[in-house]
């Protein structure tokens, strides 16, 4: 069985190079990834989505992503908003311990006590909008995160792993004359075929409720949608018929 | 080369990508820190690839008439690209793989902390990263000298005219 994509927060760390505020939110995003919530979360590098593909851009649509900025600048919220979407939350380093820390954070090449500790009061922020987004936004639309508390299901420690170059599979199709990018549809049309399901009207109403997990579907357009994904659905069974 | 001389040249500008999901990403960014920080600090400047990407004014202003060096930890080379984009000319970009092939016996691991194999393939890409820039500062060194020795040619041709 194809799996589709599980809900999870996206992380996107500024990691500024020249302040040690920067080198916080590497190592607070990778807290976070590897450690704190590393079944809820994914991250991808700030300049793929410039540098990278549509799936790439598709990022912060397909997951509801929280920025780290080191400082006021808050290239990680602004770029992401500019070249994918607007990113669910934000933290500030800067703001976040203005009247926290008094002691140095160290370099950003290496940073003091205070400046590890700053990483941990970053970390455990952005693990709490980890719970806010999941139990708030999604559950909702899936259900698939109200069953326990995130905070308390078990964690296993991971290695983080980004979405560079993998990118969301994006599939593009024509409504009402209109060419539509809609995300996760490979994956969907996978799963519906791997399940059995062969084109029908049921089929349709099946597909345009997945789809509208990932994808944002007008209401008034929903019937065309669902015709159209219908259509396509055959096309993509034929394809595959004579190598099942 | 002379102090004066050192004024007038523009610092080369380092741009490691600091991947976040792999080790590779961490080793461009600690190089960066090596060559920036320990071989070449009058030499070098470092820029943050995020105020690229954002846009930022003074950072594409460091760009301008300044040779870039990027480093990348993966084959999407954002780096280079972004440098790129954003008009900057990069004279060379290294790619860690790359560099890992020369040095083998360094096995880089971790991405929030190096490994001993890590810093050590660090290092050794921060030597090549340094060697480039010294054939960057002799180049432009000798041009900032012919211009000086021209100019002074000039001003005494003038005197005797």
């Amino acid at each position: 069985m194809v799996d589709l994509p599980k809900k999870k927060v996206g992380i996107v760390a500024c990691s500024g190079e020249e302040l040690p505020e920067g080198t916080i939110t590497r190592l607070a995003a990778l807290k976070v990834l590897e450690q704190l919530r590393p079944a809820d979360t994914v991250t991808i590098c700030l300049p793929l989505f410039l540098a990278g593909g549509e799936g790439d851009r598709a990022f912060a649509r397909f997951y509801p992503t929280i920025a780290l900025d080191g400082c006021d600048k808050r290239c990680a919220a602004r770029a992401t908003e500019m070249y994918s979407s607007k990113p669910a939350a934000s933290i500030v380093v800067t703001d976040l311990i203005a009247e926290k820390v008094l002691d140095s954070l160290g370099s950003a090449r290496r940073l003091s006590a205070t400046g590890l500790q700053t990483v941990e009061i970053t970390s455990e922020q952005t693990a709490a909008l980890v719970d806010e987004l999941l139990g708030k936004r999604w559950s909702r639309r899936t259900g698939t995160f109200t069953e326990t508390d995130p905070a308390l299901r078990p964690q296993e420690t991971v290695e983080a792993t980004c979405a560079c170059g993998s990118g969301i599979p994006i599939r593009k199709i024509v409504i009402d004359g209109q060419v539509v990018s809609l995300i996760a549809l490979p994956l969907i049309f996978e799963q519906f075929l791997e399940a059995n399901k062969t084109p029908c009207d049921d089929t349709a109403r099946g597909l345009l409720e997945t789809v509208k997990i990932y994808n944002s579907v007008p209401t008034e357009d929903e019937q065309a949608y669902a015709s159209t994904l219908l259509r396509e659905y055959a096309e993509f069974c034929a394809e595959k018929e004579p190598v099942r | 080369m002379t102090e004066n001389n050192q004024d007038n040249l523009q610092k080369v500008v380092i741009v490691p990508c600091s991947g976040i999901g792999k080790t590779y990403g961490t080793v461009t960014r600690e190089a960066a820190y090596n060559v920036t920080e320990d071989l070449r600090p009058e030499q070098t400047q470092l820029v943050a690839l995020s105020l690229l990407v954002l846009g930022d004014e003074s950072a594409r202003a460091s760009l301008v008439d300044s040779p870039a060096v990027t480093i990348d930890g993966c084959k999407l080379a954002c780096a280079t690209k972004m440098v790129q984009e954003c008009g900057g000319n990069v004279v060379k970009d290294f790619a860690v793989l790359d560099v890992y092939r020369r040095y083998k016996q360094f096995k880089p691991q971790g991405i929030a902390e190096l490994n001993a194999g890590g810093y050590k393939l660090a290092e050794a890409l921060a030597e090549e990263v340094a060697a480039v820039v010294d054939g960057l500062v002799d180049e432009q060194d000798t041009l900032v000298r012919d211009l000086l020795i021209r100019s002074d040619s000039s001003s005494e041709g003038g005197s005797y005219g």
